[in-house]
């Protein structure tokens, strides 16, 4: 079984906080708590907590090279327990690490902002706050290491003593939905509310409004699936895995006949004989014209969503948003069905 | 800023400015409207997304077009 | 009203001879192939569009499935014939290319892991397996097997007049349900979709386009009045079979006068197109169990998408009029929408899980699925695609967890 441990600066022995800005290390074998996990450590990677945080893409390439290059059967990160950007390192880092198909453990606080940062990659062992549950922890995490390690499918989070992945999974409940709830609205009925799922979606801030539009450049963005007729770069009906961007050039608005809509979740014959009834471009064209908005930005941006995973769906958000605040858009204007 | 016939889904989600459109077929749209009529209701609709991308809100604000 | 079922078991009834005597010569099939299959065979069943229990209404055996198959006569009294632990079940590949139905494929596994996916691997299937002729619409292609396997249910079916049955239930109802000291009056909210041709469920043989909330007797939803007319999202969708032996409506029925007062139930269409639409048709479900003085409400949903939406309005209209609801839905990872007053929601599942690969010796349906994928050999199967998996009136007992 090949190892790999991920430690901050600190942990790795580097120095305190005027180490924290260290940048990406490699170690051979074990160091710090490594020695005391009792498995074979072929390499330790270690980072400054400040580092990490400030220049975490920078960080991320280094350390995920080595990672790759040295194909490990496991990663370890931590534990860290309490500490915020030492976890956030660990949960990132092994984030990153398994969906590269390395599988990681971490060990932290339950309320570490690793926790949120390793998105459900990672096997997280909960720890108290500080260094002083080390003894406890390492044999929890050594354990699911190795038998991760190992290939092996681990239990439920509470067989097996980690933090729920925020995966929903089938079981069988023993009686059937319709039995649940008719149980299920009696008890309510007599005080007793109970559910089997909730949404659980992060949520943001709304951002600050725009000053003046007219000063500003506005996007067009949809997932109503509108594409240029013919659908020239096959976008799916359902389940797509890309986004597209096509420019918008001298066109004030969506002809028919030139786009079309693709999306397979609603009939599109209204929306193919007036594209504009999905993305409204006939309208922000005149409304530029006017000067109501400052500029239009070159090209609209298009999916499908159908039956597109969360997951996906908030990776597209994430680089079509990039990509329009590196191009100086100010204003999104996204359309849904 | 987020145009739908869907505002649940999209404050469930997390949107913070949501303007209710039409239709899930037609969301900046009414076919059952003569064209001109049918451009000056999608006109008022891009306007009201416009008003609320410069205003403050509270998260998951949804504003229905007047 | 009242109604009489009688259940004769399959093991007593000869398929085969019937089976054979059937005609199936129809201008809009170049070709219909038939087989029975048994629970635990090493069977695949693929393009599965609908299911359905052989029935009959004895005294009147014409008017079985009105509407849609039969004259039109108002089903859930008399008495009806079953064929307990059989299913007809229809298998087609569209001739025209449908583009919502990609990747959304039918599937039920006699055996292997998918098997408790699917009630239709505990019964014996009467499988027929339509082919187009080259010219065909989708549209007519789709109304001759709905047709055709309604027919074969109930010609089947017919073998069992005259015999002694193995039990007969009796189920009766009134709208406004069986008082009793202190007992909550609940009403089910059962949606049906509309979304148009290949997404239909029929009320007495019509869509419920431009439908608006309705009171229907429970005793129509198990004796044929509902029958199913929708291809996609195999796991989500509300199969024929599942209406006529409908856990929910069963288990209220029982409940009834004991547990609770089952005031009745309200079919709501599920895929109002517009905003307005839905809301319109949530606030009038919810006014419709206030006269029902309903103190609680079961909402179910059909399918999967914006449907959802009609679930999580109708759930707000309900709980804003007073009456508290539980909902019905399956997820897709997650919920596809919610609102803060759907506090209580029963998960029959997620159809983004996968089931573990398995290799049937035998395919019936299609050797190909719609993705392309060999049907005997295409690795782990998602549950959204076997049928029925995570049917939202929660037949199954199947739940999601979070781990």
């Amino acid at each position: 079984m090949r190892a790999v441990h991920y430690l901050n600066q600190f942990f790795a022995g580097l120095g305190g906080e005027e180490a924290a800005d260290s940048s990406p290390t490699r170690l051979e074998g074990a160091a710090g708590p490594g020695r005391g996990l009792g498995i074979e450590i072929a390499m330790t990677l270690t980072c400054g907590d400040d580092f990490f945080g400030e220049h975490e893409d920078e960080a991320l390439v280094t350390l995920l090279r080595w990672l790759t290059d040295e194909q490990p059967d496991v990663l370890v990160c931590g534990p860290s327990f309490g500490s915020g950007r030492y976890g956030y390192a660990c949960g990132t880092l092994a984030r990153e690490a398994a969906r590269r198909g390395i599988p990681t453990v971490c060990a932290m606080h339950p309320e570490s902002p690793g926790v949120f940062a390793a998105e459900g990659a990672a096997y997280i062992v909960p720890t108290g706050t500080n260094v002083a549950s080390m003894r406890e922890t390492l044999p929890k995490v050594a354990a699911l290491a190795t038998r991760l390690a190992a290939g092996e499918e681990l239990g439920s989070p509470q067989e097996e003593g980690y933090l729920p992945r925020g995966l929903r999974r089938n079981e069988h409940a023993g009686a059937s939905g319709a039995t649940r709830a008719i149980q299920m609205l009696l008890g309510k009925l007599s005080g007793e509310t109970r559910t089997e799922v909730t949404a659980a979606f992060d949520h943001v801030a709304p951002p600050p409004p725009a000053h003046d539009l007219r000063l500003e450049t506005l996007a067009l963005v949809t997932e109503a699936g509108c594409v240029p007729q013919g659908n020239p770069d096959g976008l799916p009906t359902i389940r797509a895995r890309a986004w597209l961007r096509y420019p918008i050039g001298t066109a004030s608005s969506m002809a028919a006949g030139a786009f079309e809509c693709v999306h397979g979740g609603f009939d599109v014959t209204a929306a193919n004989a007036d594209p504009n009834r999905l993305v409204p471009l006939d309208v922000v064209s005149q409304l530029v014209r006017e000067g109501r908005i400052g500029r239009l930005h070159e090209s609209f941006y298009t999916t499908t969503g159908n039956g597109t995973p969360v997951a996906t769906s908030t990776k597209f958000g994430q680089e079509i948003g990039l990509e329009l605040k590196q191009a100086g858009v100010g204003a999104v204007l996204l359309s849904g069905t | 800023m987020f145009v739908t016939a869907l505002p649940t889904i999209a404050t469930m989600i997390g949107a913070n400015r949501v303007v209710r459109g039409v239709a899930i077929t037609n969301v900046f749209g009414d076919p059952s409207r003569s064209p001109a009529s049918e451009v000056a209701l999608r006109r008022k609709i891009v306007e009201r997304a416009l008003e609320m991308l410069e205003t403050d809100v509270e998260p998951g604000a949804v504003w229905e077009v007047a | 009203m009242q109604l009489e079922l009688a259940s004769y078991p399959v093991a007593e009834i000869d398929l085969e001879s019937t089976l054979a005597g059937m005609a199936f010569a129809d201008s809009r099939f170049a070709a219909v192939e038939t087989a029975i299959v048994e629970p635990g065979e090493s069977v695949r069943l693929t393009h599965v569009l609908d299911a359905a229990e052989p029935r009959v209404k004895v005294e009147d055996p014409d008017a079985t499935f009105p509407g849609a198959l039969g004259t039109l006569r108002r089903a859930g009294e008399g008495r009806t014939n079953r064929i307990a632990g059989a299913a007809v079940v229809a298998c087609a590949n569209f001739p025209a290319e449908e583009r919502p139905l990609h990747e959304q494929e039918g599937l039920v596994d006699m055996t292997g892991p998918g098997a408790e996916h699917s009630l239709f691997s505990s019964t014996t299937n009467v499988v027929l397996s339509f082919t187009p002729t080259e010219s065909v619409s989708n549209e007519e292609f789709e109304s001759a097997v709905r047709e055709t396997k309604l027919r074969v249910a109930r010609d089947l079916a017919a073998q069992t007049v005259g015999r002694e049955p193995l039990h007969v239930e009796t189920f009766t109802h009134r709208l406004g349900g069986t008082e009793g000291d202190g007992l909550p009056a609940v009403a089910l909210l059962l949606q049906l979709s509309s979304l148009g041709p290949l997404y239909e469920i029929y009320l007495y043989g019509t869509t419920l386009a431009g439908f608006q909330p309705t009171v229907i007797n429970p005793l129509e939803v198990l004796d044929g009045a509902l029958t199913c007319g929708e291809y996609h999202w195999a796991a989500l969708r509300n199969p024929t079979y599942h209406f006529q032996n409908s856990a929910l409506v069963r288990g209220l029925l029982a409940a009834d006068g004991k547990r609770l007062r089952f005031a009745g139930v309200i079919a709501c269409r599920g895929y109002n197109q517009s905003a307005n639409d839905k809301e319109r048709a949530a606030m009038l479900a919810a006014k419709l169990a206030r006269e029902l003085s309903a103190g609680g409400a079961i909402v179910t949903t059909d399918a999967g998408g914006n449907s959802h939406t009609d679930t999580m309005l109708t759930v707000r209209a309900c709980e804003q009029a007073g009456i508290r609801t539980v909902a019905i839905v399956a997820e897709m990872g997650g919920l596809t929408d919610y609102v803060p007053e759907a506090d209580a929601i029963v998960s029959v599942g997620n159809g983004e899980e996968y089931v573990a690969e398995w290799l049937p010796d035998r395919v019936i349906g299609g050797d190909t699925l719609l993705d392309g994928r060999p049907a005997a050999d295409c690795g782990p199967v998602p549950v959204r695609n076997y049928l029925g998996a995570a049917c939202q009136m929660g037949d199954l007992d199947l739940r999601a967890v979070t781990w």
